[in-house]
């Protein structure tokens, strides 16, 4: 006689689904959560008359109800769309190099492109030649990875095949020759926290081809509606919860998952487990060394932990029109190099390339009327800030966020007049509430060697499963889309 | 994807064999077991396990009591921010936040300062009971007020009452030592100018510092007095700002409740902007029922039955906090500020009705799916709660 037929570790996007699905298809589930929240990073935060949004950005995988994508599909599977509302972003983004280059694109292949050539007017042929090429090689992907033609090969889809693995800024460089150009183009590659000389092909063209075929999306209340609406349901269908209630240990005998002990000490049987937690901190972390294969010991030490980030939170005391912002999603860098900027997530210098966004503009209820919030984030490793002795912290972290500060108000110069609240997250911050190892937030790097064709997130221990960004790709559609993944194998393993 | 499919990608046979490579010559990553919540244990540990090392008379109704470690480490802290203590008082498990009063410069010890107060369950306790060598348990620090260099200003306006001058005190100090380049303005008022908690040591940083003013008002002055009498108003304050502009300054409040919705009234007479001034949390209001929107049907002294998911059910009065009365039956929950913003306490109304008084910071989604901060909700029906 066990507990409950499933215990899931952590209440994050994976955990969520994970749980919501095991609890739907009746299978007596407990949830476990060291915070008082759900969400993980699918979270919010309360400051004065603000509540800020901590991860999400741009949803992807959403579009339309006649032309549902994937997480659409999902959410809809799992019967919690009639409890959101989601907001259509026009733009993919607004890229700026202050001094050197302004352009936004919007979420129209045919738009996007135009407003490309109107700025490179001697690049048409390249600007085409390379959205061919990234539509080309989605379609390809869609049949060989999503439909899994079972006759897939390299001469049937020689452009997957071919590109899959080539390094995103070779492909820039074949079609693109002003650097601002390709910047343009490839600012995505900071979604993913690997510069283009890095990042996957592949990777970087679905990215692109995904916003601007299913459009990027806003949640009507932020992710912690998405993660709140998520538990709900999950309570509805029967699942049960414990905030406040951290896992110390996973249970095992016999090479096969036996229950858990929680932070409290309280022990609970189970024989299915999907932990949320991450596979390394679920390895390292959970469960006694010698209950690990050594080969899991391998695959976790061969693997780089990704990056993590600093975000700066702005509430301010007006609308974005007033302070001139009339793009969500705005990319700002300093350099055409991506490479250094990319060195810069590496130090404690200031960052060459950040993100700000103002949610106020495609949702006007996001903040009190007369007020919007901003977030300007930056990637950062933990390694710098890990070095940094605790009573120099805080001086660190305010003088890490003035630099970005600065590089915002060169684009916005009046937010600065208008800041009513504002605090900053760094890698620690991260750790401290994801308890992942570097305080990272897409989960393993996205590098070719860690991507998810390399990735075997099965575990070797039966009745493990993992749900979360350490299963392939990091942000808000995979890690959804992993915990209703695990959820169904340990289904069908209950069903044998 | 099928591996006979991967491996027909251009590239792939050469990763695989980077992989190949980096496995043979592995990271052992469970030498790291721990480490994550290590780093983070000398930033945010959950919980401190203090002793009180010497306890200072300060004035005739307030005692200074010197916190120290008995882990050896306590981690740093903004000044202003707070710590909350955990204390069983007369059988009742429960907990206060107090301001650190010494200096951030100095993490050997942190220091509280408590002024009797009437009626002060928790306060005249630790005055009355606690001795050197006593130990407790209290939250790392946290809270939000103290001073934010990207966007406060080195112009500062401190607006003190009474035991509110705790957190102005740390940040006075940290100032002071470190030299660092803020103008501050400290306006602080007493009851009585005999009983002014900080007098004397304030005065010598006056003296010692340009850059530091201190401004004493005293509602109830003895003969003898001659400064400012009465409270702190616009004309006041603008007085002792003499010869700037207002505006640009940073204005921090931190008191008892009286005195905010007062001062807050006279900032905005001399047109200060919101986002220019930061206010204290100051704990659920002393009568709820005289609180706006509190309805005129339900009295202090009405009994509800609060039911819990884990089967226990208890009595609890509508003008007391539902953390209270939990406490009051042994249930503690996890806390900081006592003050509905930090969250912790965050529980499930399964069912019934409550009221939080405005301030309270729930999120949008919580209000929707019935989350409830225990520490300054209050029962106006039988309730049901998830604990």
């Amino acid at each position: 006689m066990v507990d409950y037929d499933a215990v899931v570790i952590g209440a994050g996007n994976g955990g969520l689904t994970a749980g919501l699905t095991l609890a739907r298809a009746g299978v007596k589930t407990l949830m476990l959560e060291r915070h008082n929240i759900p969400g993980g990073c699918a979270t919010s935060f309360v400051r004065g008359r603000f509540e800020f949004e901590v991860a999400l950005h741009q949803l992807s995988g959403m579009g339309t109800e006649s032309f549902p994508g994937p997480l659409r599909s999902m959410l809809n599977d799992l019967n919690v769309i009639k409890d959101l509302e989601f907001v259509q972003m026009e733009n993919l983004y607004r890229a700026v190099i202050p001094g050197q280059m302004d352009i936004t694109l919007k979420a129209d292949r045919g738009q996007a492109i135009q407003a490309l050539k109107a700025k490179f007017p001697q690049e048409t042929s390249g600007i085409d030649g390379l959205f061919d090429l990234v539509w080309a090689f989605c379609n390809q992907w869609v049949h060989v990875a999503i439909m899994r033609d079972p006759e897939a090969s390299p001469e049937k889809y020689p452009i997957y095949f071919q590109y899959a693995l080539k390094d995103t800024q070779t492909v820039l460089n074949t079609f693109l020759k002003n650097p601002l150009l390709q910047s343009a183009v490839s600012i995505y590659w900071s979604y993913m926290g690997m510069p283009p000389s890095r990042l996957p092909f592949g990777d970087f063209a679905i990215i692109f081809w995904a916003y601007t075929e299913f459009k990027p999306y806003h949640i009507k209340g932020g992710s912690q509606a998405l993660s709140s609406s998520l538990l709900n349901a999950y309570m509805e269908a029967g699942g049960e919860v414990r905030f406040n209630c951290g896992v110390r240990k996973i249970l095992v005998e016999n090479n096969r998952t036996k229950g858990v002990v929680t932070d409290q000490g309280d022990e609970i049987s189970t024989q299915r487990i999907v932990s949320n937690a991450g596979s390394y901190s679920t390895y390292v972390d959970l469960i006694d060394r010698e209950h690990v294969p050594e080969e899991r010991w391998r695959e976790l030490g061969a693997r780089t932990i990704g990056t993590s980030a600093v975000t700066v939170f702005l509430g301010m005391d007006a609308e974005p029109e007033d302070l001139g912002i009339r793009e969500t999603t705005n990319f700002i860098t300093e350099t055409t190099d991506n490479d250094l900027a990319f060195a810069t997530f590496k130090t404690l210098d200031s960052p060459k390339a950040m993100l700000f966004t103002c949610y106020d503009v495609d949702d006007p209820d996001f903040s009190p009327k007369g007020a919007c919030q901003g977030a300007i984030v930056a990637l950062a490793y933990s390694e710098p800030w890990l070095s940094i002795p605790t009573t120099r912290y805080y001086e660190t972290k305010y003088r890490y966020a003035q630099d970005m500060l600065n590089t915002l108000y060169k684009v916005f110069p009046d937010c600065k007049n208008h800041i009513e609240e504002m605090d900053v997250a760094t890698p620690l911050t991260h750790m401290r509430y994801l308890g992942h190892p570097g305080g990272a937030i897409y989960g393993f790097e996205q590098s070719a060697k860690d991507s998810e064709l390399f990735l075997d997130s099965a575990s070797p221990i039966e009745g493990l499963y993992h749900a979360g960004a350490f299963t392939g790709m990091g942000g808000f559609q995979p890690t959804l889309m992993s915990g209703q993944s695990a959820a169904r194998k340990v289904i069908r393993a209950l069903q044998k | 994807m099928k591996n006979k499919v991967k491996k027909q990608i251009s590239g792939f046979s050469e990763i695989e064999k980077e992989i190949e490579i980096l496995r043979k010559h592995a990271l052992d990553r469970s030498v790291e077991k721990g480490q994550v919540s290590q780093i983070i244990h000398r930033l945010h540990p959950r919980k401190l396990n203090l002793a009180v090392s010497e306890i200072h008379p300060e004035t005739g109704s307030a005692k200074t009591f010197r916190l120290v470690s008995q882990d050896h480490y306590l981690p740093p802290f903004q000044a202003g921010q707070y710590i909350n203590l955990f204390l069983d008082v007369n059988g009742i498990l429960t907990s206060r936040p107090y301001s650190i009063s010494s200096s951030p410069c100095q993490t050997a010890y942190y220091d509280i300062t408590v002024r009797r107060i009437k009626n002060g369950f928790f306060s005249n306790y630790l005055l009355d009971e606690i001795q050197p060598g006593d130990v407790f348990q209290s939250t790392s620090p946290a809270g939000y007020f103290h001073h934010n260099p990207l966007f406060h200003g080195k112009d500062l306006v401190f607006i003190a009452g009474g035991s509110g001058i705790t957190p102005f005190m740390s940040m006075v100090r940290e100032a002071t030592d470190k030299k660092l380049d803020q103008q501050i303005h400290l306006i602080y008022g007493s009851q009585q100018d005999d009983d002014i908690i900080f007098q004397k040591e304030l005065s010598e940083r006056e003296s010692s510092h340009a850059n530091l003013t201190v401004t004493h008002v005293i509602t109830e002055p003895s003969s003898s007095f001659s400064g400012y009498k009465g409270f702190i108003t616009a004309e006041l304050i603008q007085t002792v700002l003499a010869g700037t502009n207002p505006a640009d300054k940073m204005f921090y409040l931190c008191g008892p409740e009286a005195m905010y919705g007062f001062v807050l009234s006279q900032l905005e007479m001399l047109g200060i902007p919101k986002r220019r001034i930061r206010v204290e949390i100051f704990g659920p209001p002393e009568d709820i029922t005289a609180h706006p929107g509190w309805p005129e049907t339900i009295q202090k002294e009405d009994w509800f039955q609060i039911r819990l998911s884990q089967g226990r059910t208890f009595e609890a009065k509508a003008g007391e906090t539902l953390m209270n009365s939990l406490e009051r039956n042994g249930i503690t929950l996890e806390t900081s500020c006592r003050s509905g913003v930090c969250s912790l306490c965050r529980t499930k109304l399964v069912s019934g009705k409550v009221f939080h008084p405005a301030g309270v910071q729930i999120r949008k989604s919580d209000r929707r799916y019935g989350y409830i901060h225990p520490c300054t909700a209050y029962p106006l029906e039988d309730l049901e709660l998830m604990i």
